[in-house]
Order: C-alpha cells, then structure tokens, then sequence
C-alpha cells in the first residue's frame, strides 16, 4: 500500500512538476498547434493614376509552426501580385513569403508591397478593398483595407 | 559608416560626399524597410534618414523636356532657387507616390511666399513610357507646380550618377513586366550656391520635410 501510495505521490508530484516546469518556460513554445495567423494594419494607397496601386498589411503569427502566404487575390485589379522593392530602387514579383512561427510578415512602403494592375476602379480615401490572402497552410483570410491617401504612414493619425 | 546611417533618423549626420553611394545601396535597412519577417521591430513605422553632404554636390548639366512639352535646362531655370529633385518613375505604386506625396503634404504647411519660391522636380527613370503628358497628369496628383523631367536616358543616367544615384536602363521582361528603378534619395539644392548639401533617404515623412523646408529655402540648411 505505502509503494502504492508512494508510487502515485511521485506520479502526482512529476505531473505536478511538468505542470509546473511548462508554466515556467511561458508562451514561448506553446501556443496552438499548427500556424495562427492574424491581419492588421490593411490598407490601400489611393493611386495619382487609374492603372495601378499598392496594397499592405502585418500577418501575425502566434502558432507554433510556420506558414507561407501563397496568393493574394482581390475584385480590385485584374493583376493582384506581391512585389519587393530592392534596395536598387528596383521591384521584382516575390515568390510565397514565409510567416514564421512566433513572427510576423510585414508588407511595408519600400519593402513587401501587394501591387494591383490593370485597376477596376481608382480606389478613393474612405473607400474599402477586399483582399483574400491565401496559405500553405491556414484557411484563407479576407481582409477590408480601408484606402488611405498617399502618403499616409501606419500609425498615423 | 552603416553605424552613423541608423544614426537618430532626424539627426543630419556629416558624411564625405563618397559615400553617398554608399547610402543608396545601405537606404533598405537604414529606413527600415527591409522585409524581415521576424524582427521585433518590424511595426515600426519606417522613417528616412536626412544627410548633410560636407562636400556639397553640384547641380549637373541636365536639359529635358518637362512635363508642358516645353525644354527645361535645370541648371538655368532653377539657378538661385531652393530645389528638390527625385529620380523615379510613374509605373511604381509604392515608394514613389509615397515620396511625392510627403513631399507635396510638407510644401502645403509652408507659407504661400515659401511655396512660390520652391521648385520640386520629378525626373523620371523611365522615359519611354513617362511621357511629358502622363508626368504632368501623375504628378498633378500631388501637387501641379511640380515639374517633372523626361528625355534621352543616358544623359538623366550620366546626372544621376553625378548625384550619387544608380539607375539602370529599364528593361522590358519577357512575360512583358518592366524592370525599372527609382533613386533612393531626394536631393535638395541650396539657393544660395545650387548644390546638395541635404540628402533625404526613402521614408523621409512629411513630418521631417516639414522641419527641414524652411530653412533649405532659405539657404541655411
């Protein structure tokens, strides 16, 4: 009986200590499983010009495995791409871009853009575009971004 | 050098004049707008760093056709007057709208008198398809007193260059995009000997435009 009862205390106590021992390492390696990936920060450029315009957002990923953005679509444009602009000054067509786990992927003036060709309309300041982003991994995610005027900055007010 | 690049973005840093190619290549990373996915800091707003050439760059020999058809000869039409300048193209949805329009939102802060004596000029990397006409219409966006600049490539190429910026001749892919590149600098030129003292990197906001305007035109920046 005493083994027994010793044997479960020390199951108990082990349980009790990964309980324990997990808590203390935080966040850092748990969160879901598979990528959880959230949008903020969308947001359209009203264009000088009717034939093309710039699109960005932040995905934020609180999952534990990476994800990969593969396509983003949108009734905007016939021609909805992701582009860089290099340091050169020059924009090529990015391939899928990775969204690490515990990270984020930003598309940001200079940097990660989505480029829209061959526009519908000219998207206007106060109006809204529908994106929908598309992984590897995730369900698609569709996004409103509210069209902003040129030279508006995140985090501007 | 990369050090006193991300120096205090607001703070003009004294840099030869050599180096200013060097920023071209360095502006990605000193403005924050190198994709990275993971940095801790990747939501912060990107701004641009202002340089203070101490070796002042003079205005090169550049003439073109604006964007009312007319001939423009920088050198003797913007003589004594406080100028911006940017090399970029119209078919770029990101960093070059954005440039104009933090420039275009600072001019509008200033004084009406301050504005008048101002000149902006556009000069387009991409002149096969920047026409005069389709200049004047995109940069009208931003603000109609801009001028813009397009003709024979190796000349804007060769002031560029002069200027401390790279641009390579556009190239038409085969799937019928173009590769065309834009300066990573606005440049602006002294009234009072018509050279760059000041350069501003990719990024630079309205806000710092805003400090900065009056006293370029004044001649004391």
């Amino acid at each position: 009986m005493k083994r027994a009862a010793a044997a479960l205390a020390a199951l108990l106590l082990a349980t009790g200590t990964a309980a324990c021992g997990s808590n203390d390492k935080g966040s850092e390696d748990k969160g879901p499983d598979g990528p959880h990936l959230a949008v903020s920060g969308a947001y359209v450029k009203e264009p000088p010009m009717p034939d093309m315009t710039a699109g960005y957002f932040t995905i934020t990923n609180t999952g534990r495995d990476a994800d990969t953005l593969t396509s983003v679509t949108s009734d905007l444009a016939k021609h909805v791409t992701v582009h860089t602009t290099k340091p050169d000054g020059s924009m090529t067509e990015a391939g899928p871009l990775a969204v690490p786990a515990h990270g984020r992927l930003v598309l940001r003036m200079g940097g990660y853009h989505v480029m829209f060709i061959g526009l519908h309309r000219k998207p206007k300041t106060g109006e809204t575009v529908t994106m929908t982003l598309r992984f590897a991994t995730s369900a698609p995610i569709t996004v409103n971004a509210p069209v902003q005027p040129a030279g508006y900055r995140p985090g501007d007010r | 050098m990369r050090a006193l690049l991300h120096a205090s973005p607001r703070t003009a840093v004294p840099v030869r004049a050599a180096l200013v190619v060097a920023a071209v290549s360095l502006t990605a990373s000193a403005c924050g707008g190198t994709p990275s996915a993971s940095r801790p800091d990747a939501a912060t707003p990107p701004s641009g760093t202002a340089i203070r050439l101490d070796r002042p760059l003079p205005k090169p020999d550049l003439t073109l056709t604006d964007d009312r058809g007319r001939t423009f000869d920088l050198v003797k039409q913007t003589a004594g007057k406080p100028v911006l300048m940017y090399f970029g193209y119209t078919h770029c949805p990101d960093v070059c709208p954005t440039t104009m329009a933090d420039i275009a939102n600072a001019v509008k802060k200033l004084p009406q008198a301050e504005q008048r004596k101002l000149r902006v000029v556009f000069v387009t990397t991409d002149p096969d398809r920047d026409t005069p006409k389709r200049l004047h219409r995109w940069l009208a966006a931003f603000d109609t007193r801009f001028t813009g600049l397009s003709g024979d490539f190796d000349a804007t190429q060769k002031a560029a260059r002069s200027l401390g910026i790279a641009v390579e001749k556009p190239r038409k892919n085969a799937d019928g995009s173009y590769t065309v590149n834009h300066g990573a600098q606005v440049l602006a030129f002294s009234p009072a000997d018509d050279k760059v003292h000041m350069i501003y990197t990719s990024g630079t906001t309205t806000r710092q435009y805003s400090a900065d305007l009056p006293k370029i035109i004044k001649g004391a920046l």
